[in-house]
């Protein structure tokens, strides 16, 4: 027993040298791990955090990708292929969805004929139906892209897509139809304008760190950009990226003022963007958040605003037409922007004196524009910067 | 050779190098107009206008004119005049010399051509440094103008920069860029995509130019408007006073809405404590689009007329002419005149400012005052008198001040005294009662 005792106490003491040693050890190894935490705390003040909000469609993840192609490394290879699936996936989603909404018009319209696929054409529409119903679409074959032109080009689903803003066809139908024959081949790697187009449904959240480079290639400011899924079900996880945001990009795609939610085909896209907008505005923790009102989809706008008038949407319903062509464009924009200021200013306090906000005409395809754009942005931001530090 | 007068060396050359005649300058140019003399005196004559901001030596000036002598002629007493006007002088009767007060002995009037030499020369070199300058610049505001046509990024920002220097300093660069297509060239550079940094130097450029009706036309475009406002709100002080003065510009001309973000900049400017010249571009810009129908509702909808109420008291004599004028453009609209009311320190602010400064202070405070108390009778009335109004109103309408002003005040105690029980209001206008 008592060599047990002087084994333990043997035991015990070398313990305790070692002991001393492990500390010194794990004592470095801590400060280290301290300086670290301190370096990246002080790091991350220094990155500015920016956050793409707005509803479902509205342009969002499209602005991600731009600004992936723009100031990061693009995509390689394998990330371009990873859209392959995507793209055909838009393609079969897209005409299900016009089959079906022919289906449905032809038996809820009176001129019900209009709606009608013809005869040849209706088994195969039915077996395209079917494949779009499907978790997991075949790969697009050239005999499918037949069958698939052949029900695209029927004036039944031409009509139907001209009432496309009753369904909720994407709006990358029109790009994916035209370039189909592109899409189906063998050894297809969809180029970087197909990947602008391509149509997900974002899920949880995705970020991208980068820095915009200058014209003197002196690296400005850090930003890490968040992008969410817009979907009403998605929105409840934006509350936990709300923290610490330099600026707010809200997308609202302003060609939407005839279209219904996805979520809810009860509701008008446009008045669910502006409820989104004023709940967004009066968030706490968005008190100095500078806000960027990307008002998206112009391209789209610029066509439908003259075979649409603007006063289908409710929120637009005072909307009168002054002119025609670009001119009547441009007025029925500034309108739009207008109505979008006076909601901004009627969801403005005193607290909110200093806020910077500005709206801003885009098209999230044109990667032009979204660089100009972001340029303004960002000197806005780092004026923002100079501002609060007290040094303009 | 070197002449002497009173101590002081007279040689020509070294005269006016050496500054002694108080110009700068050295080089002196001789010029030869002693066998021109008609023609000198002419280009004299020209240069002295042109040149007439700038500081004359005292030797040149006629003791009688205190203009710089033509065609200078020395006395007897050895004082010297401009022809002209000694002659008047001694047609008058007189026959002294006008400085010295001593009686002429001798009536002859001796042509001074030293001084005649030393003036002409003096104002040639003046003139051909004033006109190489002004060649300069517009030699250089030529280029600029030409370079901005070519360059990007930080260099055009630099160039631009350069150039709003030569325009807010000489007219002659200001000229130069408005004959040259500058106008229309800087306005191009206004549009959606602007940077910050070009935008504000180009406004800055416009806004010393002469803007005919198509450029303003031009300028009002919606982008550009928008880029104008954007701008205004992120600028510098003498930026945002820029934008302002330039929006001052388009608006006059035009039936142009302004648009929300638009007042809440001027606001912004107009609440600035620190910098009473932006409060009163600020102002200014307000005064001329309040003729808009729209404005009023705008204001009100953004809590304009709070902020302005409230800084009634901030402002100096011409800011508060401005701002008062604005609120009683807003007053005679429904909702202004509500908005008006709402405000607590409205009445007592007003009241304050009744006799104090000019007349149209007065007058607009009192047609405000008339809207509020005609909304609310007794409610406003009531702090109206409690304000110490009825003894400014007596005051009005027993001073020498334009009859409108009485007019007004007449009515205004009219209403008071309909709504406020009689004893308080004597008490409140100090009256006796044999006077009630």
């Amino acid at each position: 027993m008592l060599d047990t005792a002087v084994h333990n106490m043997g035991l015990l003491c070398s313990r305790h040298k070692r002991g001393n040693q492990a500390t010194t050890e794990e004592n470095d190894r801590a400060a280290e791990i301290e300086r670290r935490i301190e370096q990246e705390t002080k790091a991350e003040k220094h990155i500015q955090k920016l956050l793409l909000l707005g509803a479902g469609e509205s342009g969002k993840s499209t602005i991600f990708k731009q600004i992936k192609l723009l100031f990061q490394t693009g995509f390689d290879e394998r990330e371009l292929q990873s859209y392959t699936s995507v793209i055909h996936a838009n393609v079969y989603q897209t005409i299900k969805t016009l089959h079906d909404g022919a289906k449905e018009l032809a038996l809820s319209e009176a001129d019900s004929s209009k709606y009608e696929l013809s005869a040849d054409n209706k088994e195969i529409g039915e077996k395209l139906s079917e494949i779009g119903g499907r978790l997991d679409y075949p790969r697009l074959t050239e005999e499918l892209v037949q069958d698939i032109l052949k029900i695209w080009r029927d004036p039944a689903i031409q009509e139907t897509y001209a009432r496309g803003n009753e369904l909720q066809v994407p709006d990358c139908a029109d790009y994916f139809m035209e370039n189909l024959q592109r899409l189906s081949e063998a050894n297809y790697i969809p180029t970087k304008e197909d990947v602008l187009h391509a149509r997900v449904r974002t899920t949880g959240v995705v970020e991208i760190q980068f820095s915009p480079v200058g014209e003197n290639k002196k690296s400005g400011e850090v930003y890490r950009l968040y992008d969410v899924g817009g979907q009403r079900n998605e929105r409840r996880k934006w509350i936990h990226l709300f923290d610490g945001v330099s600026a707010v990009i809200f997308c609202a795609a302003i060609s939407e003022y005839d279209q219904t939610l996805f979520e809810d085909e009860n509701k008008n896209r446009i008045l669910e963007t502006k409820e989104l907008f004023e709940w967004v505005l009066k968030q706490k923790c968005f008190e100095k958040t500078s806000f960027m009102l990307f008002l998206n989809k112009f391209d789209i706008f610029e066509k439908k605003v003259s075979k649409v008038p603007l006063n289908v949407c409710e929120w637009f319903k005072d909307y009168q037409p002054v002119s025609t062509g670009k001119q009547e464009v441009e007025h029925a924009y500034e309108f739009v922007k207008k109505k979008f200021e006076e909601l901004y200013y009627q969801n403005v306090t005193c607290d909110h004196q200093d806020r910077v906000f500005k709206i801003y005409r885009t098209t999230a395809l044109d990667q032009k524009l979204v660089k100009k754009t972001f340029k303004l942005v960002d000197e806005t931001l780092r004026r923002r910067n100079l501002f609060e530090a007290g040094l303009l | 050779m070197p002449m002497y007068t009173g101590g002081q060396v007279l040689d020509l050359e070294t005269a006016v190098k050496d500054g002694i005649l108080g110009g700068g300058g050295g080089g002196g140019v001789i010029c030869d107009d002693v066998t021109t003399p008609n023609l000198g005196k002419l280009d004299l004559k020209k240069m002295i206008e042109q040149l007439d901001s700038i500081e004359v030596p005292s030797v040149f000036i006629c003791p009688i004119s205190l203009e710089p002598m033509q065609d200078p002629v020395t006395l007897c007493t050895g004082q010297t005049y401009e022809r002209s006007n000694i002659l008047k002088w001694l047609s008058l009767g007189h026959f002294t010399c006008p400085t010295t007060m001593q009686e002429l002995w001798d009536d002859s009037l001796t042509p001074n051509s030293t001084l005649n030499h030393l003036i002409h020369t003096w104002f040639s070199q003046k003139y051909l440094a004033m006109k190489k300058r002004s060649q300069d610049v517009q030699g250089r505001s030529l280029e600029l103008l030409e370079v901005l046509k070519t360059v990007k990024g930080q260099t055009r920002v630099n160039t631009l920069k350069e150039l709003r220097k030569m325009v807010t300093t000489h007219e002659s660069a200001r000229k130069t860029v408005a004959e040259n297509g500058g106008v229309s060239f800087v306005s191009s550079l206004l549009g959606p995509f602007t940077s910050h940094s070009v935008g504000s130097e180009a406004i800055a450029i416009l806004v010393n130019l002469q803007l005919n009706s198509d450029s303003i036309t031009n300028l009002l475009q919606p982008t550009k408007i928008s880029l104008m406002v954007d701008v205004l709100n992120e600028g510098s002080l003498e930026t945002k006073i820029d934008c302002v003065k330039l929006m001052g510009i388009l608006f006059a001309a035009s039936d142009i809405v302004p648009s929300l973000s638009l007042l809440v900049g001027v606001l912004r400017l107009v609440k600035d404590k620190r910098h009473p010249h932006g409060i009163l571009a600020g102002l200014r810009l307000l005064k001329i689009i309040s003729t808009q129908e729209s404005l009023g509702n705008s204001i009100i909808s953004i809590g304009g007329v709070p902020q302005l109420v409230e800084m009634l008291p901030h402002f100096n004599s011409e800011s508060l002419e401005l701002c008062l004028y604005v609120l009683k453009v807003l007053s005679s609209i429904p909702h202004g005149a509500l908005a008006l009311k709402n405000c607590s320190n409205l009445i007592p602010n007003l009241v304050k400012l009744l006799m104090k400064t000019s007349e149209n202070c007065t007058k607009f405070a009192l047609s405000i005052l008339l809207e509020v108390c005609k909304l609310s009778p007794e409610e406003s009335a009531a702090t109206a008198v409690n304000a110490g109004l009825a003894a400014k109103l007596l005051l009005v309408i027993q001073s020498g001040c334009n009859p409108e002003l009485k007019q007004l005040s007449s009515e205004l105690l009219k209403l008071c005294s309909q709504n406020c029980r009689a004893s308080i209001f004597i008490s409140k206008c100090k009256l006796t009662r044999t006077l009630q």
